[in-house]
């Protein structure tokens, strides 16, 4: 919550946690840029902050002036903007408020990514926070599945955070300083179009996050409707999913040879396309580099998609394809166990242009799909051998 | 498995086509980012025998894309693509994966792939557009 009433040397003084004294000589030698006796505004208490959390780092007050004339620290004028309220619970206190066990908002907050500090500083939002993860444990969620989506939660926003702040640092707060604005003038700019972009971010992730819960649920419907109902039933927690790992044969060389500018722009087309070609029910979990993990529940359409993937890439530096059909254990948004680090190492076999696949991919996939046998291999860190096959398109007539 | 809604005639087809490439041409967001990609493209349509390319306009002519429904152009399509009528039709409704259809023979492609693929995101809008087309006013292609 914002206050309009003004600050006073000592309250500020206070909320930064330095003395008085250490405030008026940061005033007086400009490292905050503002005249005595002047009214402190959020954007100065926040450049305060800013500017003694620079002097616990052992920066020195000549360093921090000039950075401040540069407008390096200029971002920090929108900190005031996303202000987090003071601390209002104690952890007893929000245990009382929400019904919850102490030791489970402790868990809770480990889950999201908080640090051990936080139940030390409780807020009247992070307590409705916890009232809502109440209701949906009062609701019947089982408390294992609530600390999974209390983590993915943590994870998925903790990267939206981060990546917003260093897009806005890279392709805004850069090119100011590149031009050479004035520091204030700045922070000026970056806390204008910071208030302008703010309130957007949150009404298009509630779109995204509708539409997208929207996509999944249609999918776990058709996965359920046609699960082999033959199949052993699995244990709680358990997936029986198609994998495919792929990544860019010779990226490394291209790094080398064509520079990092080039051999990043060839893995964003190559994600790009993986992208945009899945089956509906497939979709990318994660990037690691050039290599793209996917996950699909019709394992035949996965095969089929990592074929015809390789037909439409003509161009170097080719993909290579693992794919892979089993058991996995479901946690945290992820796909974890032996069958995916099978997947992996299945994909680590082949060469650019080719798709690799174990038997069990075979026995599903359609007649349109030729598949030569390459053997039982031994893939690294396997005690028993597995396999394999090379896929391809299969004869037109 | 594909559900298929087949075209009544050739006639039908050129004519859906044609609705489908001037919404592509026309709109305001699409058109000018399809004519910046500049991909000229070939689409060869065996069961109806036709053919349509496809490209950016020139400075002088109107709009953002031309096409014509024959070989007999001056220009070489950087992408060249094969379908059968039903196939397109799901491809234009944004219900054909071409990688799906390329590794299941639905579709053939040859060329450039890659830049056609870069196009995906640019005419998903028009899928769309163009099933809205379709549930109003061609009920039998309806996917």
């Amino acid at each position: 919550m914002t206050t309009e009433q003004e600050l006073s040397t000592p309250e500020v003084a206070r909320r930064v946690g330095v003395t008085p004294a250490t405030l008026r000589r940061w005033i007086a030698s400009q490292v905050i840029p503002m005249q005595a006796g002047s009214a402190w505004t959020q954007g100065m208490v926040a450049h305060a902050r800013i500017v003694a959390r620079l002097r616990e780092r052992g920066h020195s007050l000549a360093e921090i002036r000039q950075a401040t004339e540069d407008g390096r620290l200029a971002f920090g004028y929108a900190e005031d903007l996303l202000r987090i309220d003071d601390a209002e619970y104690t952890l007893k206190q929000a245990a009382k408020d929400t019904g919850l066990e102490p030791a489970l908002i402790e868990r809770i907050g480990s889950s999201l990514g908080f640090s051990t500090s936080w139940t030390e500083q409780l807020t009247e939002d992070d307590v409705q926070m916890l009232r809502y993860g109440a209701a949906a444990l009062a609701a019947g969620l089982p408390l294992v599945a609530f600390l999974q989506l209390c983590r993915v939660y943590g994870q998925a926003l903790a990267q939206i955070a981060d990546a917003e702040v260093r897009l806005f640092h890279l392709y805004v707060h850069e090119p100011m300083m590149r031009e050479g604005m004035p520091g204030l003038q700045i922070a000026e700019q970056m806390e204008g179009l910071t208030r302008q972009l703010l309130p957007l971010a949150s009404p298009m992730m509630d779109h995204l996050h509708q539409r997208f819960l929207h996509h999944f649920v249609e999918q776990d419907v058709i996965g359920h409707m046609e699960a082999d109902l033959g199949d052993t039933q699995l244990d709680l927690g358990r997936l029986r999913v198609a994998i495919a790992f792929a990544d860019l044969a010779g990226y490394t060389r291209l790094t080398e040879e064509q520079g990092e500018e080039e051999a990043v722009s060839a893995v964003e087309r190559f994600v790009e396309a993986v992208e945009h070609t899945l089956p509906e029910d497939a979709r990318v979990i994660k990037t690691i580099g050039d290599e793209v993990m996917i996950v699909g529940s019709d394992p035949a359409a996965l095969v089929d998609w990592a074929v015809g993937f390789q037909q439409l890439m003509v161009k170097r530096p080719l993909p290579r394809i693992g794919v892979h059909y089993g058991e996995t254990l479901y946690r945290e948004g992820d796909y974890y166990g032996r069958e995916v680090n099978l997947a992996a190492r299945v994909a680590a076999r082949s060469a650019g242009g080719e798709v690799i696949v174990t038997r069990p991919l075979v026995e599903v996939a359609g007649p349109h799909l030729e598949f030569e046998r390459i053997g039982e291999v031994r893939l690294k860190g396997f005690a028993h051998s597995t396999e394999l096959f090379l896929a391809r398109p299969g004869d037109d007539d | 498995m594909a559900t298929t809604a087949s075209f009544q005639s050739a006639a039908e087809f050129r004519t859906v086509l044609d609705r489908v490439f001037t919404m592509m041409s026309e709109d305001p967001e699409i058109g000018p980012r399809l004519h910046a990609a500049d991909v000229p493209q070939r689409f060869a349509f065996p069961d109806l025998d036709l053919v349509v390319n496809i490209r950016a306009t020139y400075d002088e002519e109107y709009g953002n894309l031309i096409w014509v429904w024959s070989d007999d152009v001056d220009w070489e399509p950087r992408v060249r693509m094969e379908m059968a009528s039903d196939t397109a039709n799901r491809y234009f409704q944004g219900k054909e994966s071409i990688a799906l259809a390329v590794a299941r023979r639905r579709i053939k492609t040859s060329g450039d792939v890659m830049a056609a693929l870069t196009l995906i995101p640019i005419i998903k809008p028009v899928h769309a557009a163009f099933a809205r087309v379709v549930e109003a006013e061609y009920p039998h292609l309806r996917i």
